[in-house]
């Protein structure tokens, strides 16, 4: 060994060597840094481990100035000897931590600003752990001036930023970029001025409604891709959803080169056969159109600006982008659905009991409920639609038709507020039923089919807001010029 | 499993019967095969080392509730003794019942609804080799010779969808239709397309569409079948009784083919001498023995078996009722076109809608004879079209016009079409030129149109070409259509599923379908 390394103490040969670590990551920073392409899965393996290991050199980190403020404290004086192992273990954890982040961005394919920021942010909070352990060091051994001690609480006090700042980072990175602030409460977001968190930078003179990409490429991104690449959720870390994003590009880098449609990786993955993995949009979604393709190729050849007028480029495609969106399905939670369910649940399977296929919810993710009394017949009466009274207020479509009930039960049909949907055909009920709906501002459609209505009720009918066909074949109205114009246009004979 | 050690106090007369015969155990041994052994041997073993990592990991246990993509499977469990009890619909549903008219043979779109007047033009020239090259016909041989429509079009109502002059009585309700003109398919032959367009596959075994439906929703008139079949035409359509099978579903899902006079379902009713109450008696022994069966064997389709002869005993009463259509006014069925007693699809049309108002869930109407290939008078374009026409041209109007009186078009999805379409081509069988025209069958494209819940009137979707050969536009695929009616219905095709062979299977089967959101309203 080399004659003056002998002569160091430990602690000193521990800090060399830590500094020395520290400047070969700097090196590999700045020589290789992660460049957006895939490399050695092996590395990329063990890349992968960064996420886990960086949780002990902040924990560490965050751990110091606790136990620098409890060490004053004169029930724990013993704190403060912890405070430089504590240090000592969490630069070498910062170290650590860095090379594996660097290892999976190199070898991950990563690259972009917020990759960026974070793996230096990372570089600089291993740097000022070593920093913090060495002038805390030379606290704790020497006498020293409260000069020193500044130093050192103020460069503890940035580490805290950093680590702040760098994980904050990371979070994004693995977690989308506005996962944290997404649902802050309105006061949290407003004082944060988190409106437009990673959209459009405000004042931005691209992709204004009047220029090319605002008015034809934007839309097509918004209709195609941003359920994907967008502000909540964005696959490959990329973004499509404003101008500066679509340029940023993702993980694997730009996806749009100006005037050059062969490197620009989003003209390629939406011209690919469709069959092929890499194709865009994936799965089973909508392909894009032709004409919708020929359009963000003329704005790629074109310089892809943000800025270019809409009417500057000619000869676009005739045929227009189809408006009509694709059917998603959202997944139901059980548990919001049994709570909206709670307060009438129990009424509901007791009348289900008794009446059985009688009702049902709506669908699966409803709490509304659905009368089917048709069936029924003449077993059906209006004890038995009495019987619904507990739910009333919850029933939006009921058919009673072809049932014994008569107009008995108009209260009882008239308290359920929510009807959009009321069945009369083929029973007895009138002109006191139809009368007593009055309060069904709800309803969209009523069948008197067959029964012994007359135009008595009409104007209690041209009343509902909401009413959009009364169904009256069979029934002693017919169309005549003396009714009611609104109430004549919505009658269905 | 049934418990055999029950107190004697509570067994049945039946299980006492069976207790008095020392050889009753041995039976019981016997009815248990090798096959059983060796089944309930491994899967015992199985059962037990899966029972440990299930009860110690509850995610185990949450994962069998979880379909193959990890999403949660829609629970379609019910009790045993009411595998047709009415559920909710995934979503909220734009329709919810289906009455499904299928011109089994294939009826020629040129002549309907496909209007080509550049056909009319380049009638009787001969095909461009283009239009026949790597296609595989049914009869035609040689080169074909283009062939324009046989009868004259015409724009109608505020749609302006065109219209031939064959079906003068729907025209009226052609505003409320919707088309797609773009369907195609894979099958060129009757029964496999039949089959392909009713159960999503070509080969036999697959559930049909109106099993999947009543296997998601149920039936809510518990003493009607909630999947009714009606056949008119003389004829069983080529894809047979599969047509309305439940493949690998309970076959308590299958529909069920009434005859559309007399008696609807035959030996439904009690034989002469026999009183309700003794037939009452007799269903009784014969449920309890079926109950043992099933707690011997577990056999889901005992369940079955046992649920048809309770439906058919709650049948006797509600089928004849709702079959009857004496029971409409002479001017209804005037309307229709329908005489009682005969077989005729103006009748089933009639008990269509009866059937509808007592909320059968899935009503399915067959019509045959639309084969019109021109080889004799009944089945080509010149005569035995025109008859089909007339046949189903004024019921299919009024039944629209039934339903929209009484307000139930809302939630009732009709949905009209063929199993393929036809060829743009005279078909030339043997290369003759026959003295009746007609077309070949064309997988490639052909017309259907929806009405009612859930689709919007009055549009048209997909485009085929000038010749009305090949599609240009929005084709549809059979499982699109299929996808786009369960979600009409409130579900989500993906998750209507059943596992069967290791395959949560589904009525669009693996490739993907899409919805077609164009024709939603």
């Amino acid at each position: 060994m080399i004659p003056w390394l002998r002569g160091m103490s430990a602690r000193q040969l521990f800090g060399l060597i830590t500094l020395a670590l520290i400047l070969v990551l700097l090196s590999l920073f700045l020589f290789s840094p992660p460049d957006g392409n895939e490399r050695t899965q092996l590395l990329q393996f063990f890349g992968r481990f960064h996420p886990l290991s960086v949780h002990l050199p902040i924990a560490l980190l965050m751990l110091v100035p606790l136990l620098e403020l409890a060490g004053r404290n004169r029930r724990f004086p013993y704190l403060l000897s912890a405070v430089d192992f504590v240090l000592g273990v969490a630069t070498c954890g910062a170290i650590a931590t860095v090379a594996l982040g660097w290892l999976l961005a190199r070898n991950g394919g990563y690259s972009g600003p917020l990759v960026t920021q974070h793996m230096w942010g990372g570089l600089f909070v291993a740097a000022a752990a070593w920093l913090c352990w060495f002038l805390r060091g030379n606290i704790s051994t020497e006498v020293v001036t409260a000069r020193k001690r500044q130093l050192y609480a103020a460069t503890l006090v940035a580490t805290v930023g950093l680590v702040s700042f760098t994980g904050h980072r990371g979070g994004q990175l693995s977690q989308g970029e506005n996962f944290l602030t997404e649902f802050a409460p309105a006061p949290i977001a407003s004082l944060l001025a988190l409106g437009d968190t990673g959209d459009a930078p405000k004042n931005s003179p691209n992709g204004g409604a009047n220029t090319f990409y605002g008015a034809q490429i934007q839309p097509l991104l918004d209709q195609h891709c941003v359920t994907c690449h967008g502000r909540s959720k964005h696959k490959s870390n990329l973004r499509l959803d404003n101008f500066e994003a679509v340029l940023r590009g993702g993980k694997h880098g730009p996806v749009v080169k100006a005037s050059d449609l062969k490197e620009s990786e989003l003209f390629r993955r939406i011209t690919l056969p469709q069959a092929d993995d890499d194709f865009m949009p994936p799965d089973n979604k909508r392909p894009i159109s032709a004409a919708d393709v020929k359009l963000i190729e003329k704005w790629i050849a074109a310089g892809a600006s943000g800025t270019l007028a809409a009417n500057a480029i000619k000869d676009l495609p005739s045929t227009v982008s189809n408006p009509v969106a694709e059917v998603t399905f959202e997944e139901i939670d059980p548990a919001a659905v049994a709570k909206q369910r709670a307060s009438l649940a129990s009424a509901v399977t007791q009348l289900q009991q008794k009446f059985p296929n009688l009702l049902d919810y709506q669908s699966r993710a409803s709490a509304d409920i659905v009368v089917s009394a048709s069936w029924l017949g003449a077993k059906f009466g209006d004890n038995e639609l009495a019987a619904l009274a507990p739910l009333s207020d919850r029933i939006v479509s009921a058919d009673f038709s072809s049932t014994a009930i008569t107009d008995k039960s108009a209260g009882a049909i008239a308290a359920m507020k929510h009807l959009r949907n009321l069945r009369l055909m083929h029973t007895k009920t009138g002109d006191t039923t139809l009368q007593a709906l009055g309060p069904l501002d709800q309803l969209e459609t009523l069948s008197i089919f067959d029964t012994p209505a007359t135009s008595i009720a009409l104007s209690t009918l041209a009343r509902l807001p909401k009413l959009q066909h009364i169904y009256a074949g069979g029934t002693k109205l017919s169309d005549n010029q003396s009714m009611p114009q609104e109430v004549r246009n919505k009658l269905v004979f | 499993m049934k418990d055999f050690s029950t107190p004697k106090s509570r067994q049945s007369g039946l299980e006492l019967l069976l207790e008095l015969h020392p050889e009753r155990k041995l039976v019981a041994l016997q009815a248990q095969t090798r096959r059983h052994f060796l089944q309930s041997v491994s899967g015992g073993l199985g059962s037990i080392f899966l029972g440990t990592i299930a009860s110690s990991n509850p995610a185990f246990a949450a994962a069998a509730k979880l379909a193959t993509d990890g999403t949660p499977r829609l629970d379609l469990t019910r009790d045993e003794k009411n595998p047709l009890a009415a559920l909710p619909p995934q979503f909220a549903a734009k329709a919810k019942r289906v009455i499904y008219l299928h011109m089994a043979g294939a009826p020629s779109q040129l002549e309907l609804f496909e209007y080509k007047p550049e056909l009319i033009k380049l009638d009787g020239q001969e095909c461009p080799a283009s239009l026949l090259a790597g296609k595989r016909f049914a009869f035609i041989t040689g080169v074909p010779k283009l062939m324009g429509p046989q009868y004259p079009f015409h724009q109608v109502g505020q749609s302006g969808h065109w219209i031939s002059d064959r079906l003068p009585h729907l025209e009226r309700h052609l505003d409320e239709l919707c088309f797609i003109k773009s369907m195609r398919t894979d099958q060129f032959n009757h029964a496999p397309a039949q089959l392909l367009m009713q159960t999503g596959n070509a080969r036999m075994g697959y559930p049909s569409l109106g099993s999947w439906v009543v296997y998601g929703l149920g039936t809510e008139n518990q003493n009607l079948p909630g999947f009714i079949v009606l056949i008119s035409g003389g004829n069983t359509p080529d894809g047979g009784k599969q047509l309305w099978g439940t493949g690998f579903l309970p076959s308590v899902y299958q529909g069920v083919q009434c005859r559309s006079h007399g008696e609807p379902v035959l030996y439904l009713d009690s034989p002469k001498g026999v009183s309700v109450s003794e037939r009452r008696n007799v269903l009784d022994t014969i449920d309890e023995l079926n109950q043992k069966q099933y707690a011997e064997f577990g056999n889901p389709e005992t369940v079955t078996r046992i649920a048809q002869y309770e439906m058919s005993f709650r049948m006797q009463m509600d089928a004849t009722d709702a079959m009857d259509i004496h029971k409409e006014t002479e001017a209804t069925r005037t309307k229709y076109g329908s005489k009682p007693g005969e077989s005729s699809f103006a009748n089933n049309c009639l008990v269509a809608r009866r059937l509808a108002e007592r909320g059968v869930r899935f009503i399915q109407l067959y019509h045959w004879g639309w084969d019109s290939h021109g080889s004799n008078a009944g089945d080509s374009l010149n005569f035995g079209f025109v008859k089909r026409c007339q046949e189903v041209d004024q019921p299919i109007a009024a039944l629209l016009s039934d339903l929209k009186d009484r307000g139930m078009l809302e939630d009732t999805l009709i949905v009209w079409g063929g199993e393929f379409g036809r060829t743009s081509m005279r078909e030339n069988r043997s290369g003759q030129v026959t003295k009746f025209t007609g077309r070949d069958h064309h997988p490639g494209a052909f017309t259907i149109w929806m009405a009612g819940g859930g689709v919007k009137p009055g549009i048209t979707h997909g485009q085929t070409d000038d010749l009305g050969y090949e599609i240009v536009k929005d084709p549809v695929e059979i499982r699109d259509l299929h996808a786009t009616m369960l979600y009409i219905l409130g579900f989500n095709h993906h998750k209507l599923n059943y596992s069967f062979q290791g395959l949560d299977q589904k009525l669009t089967s693996v490739k993907p379908a899409r919805i077609v959101s164009e024709i939603l309203a």
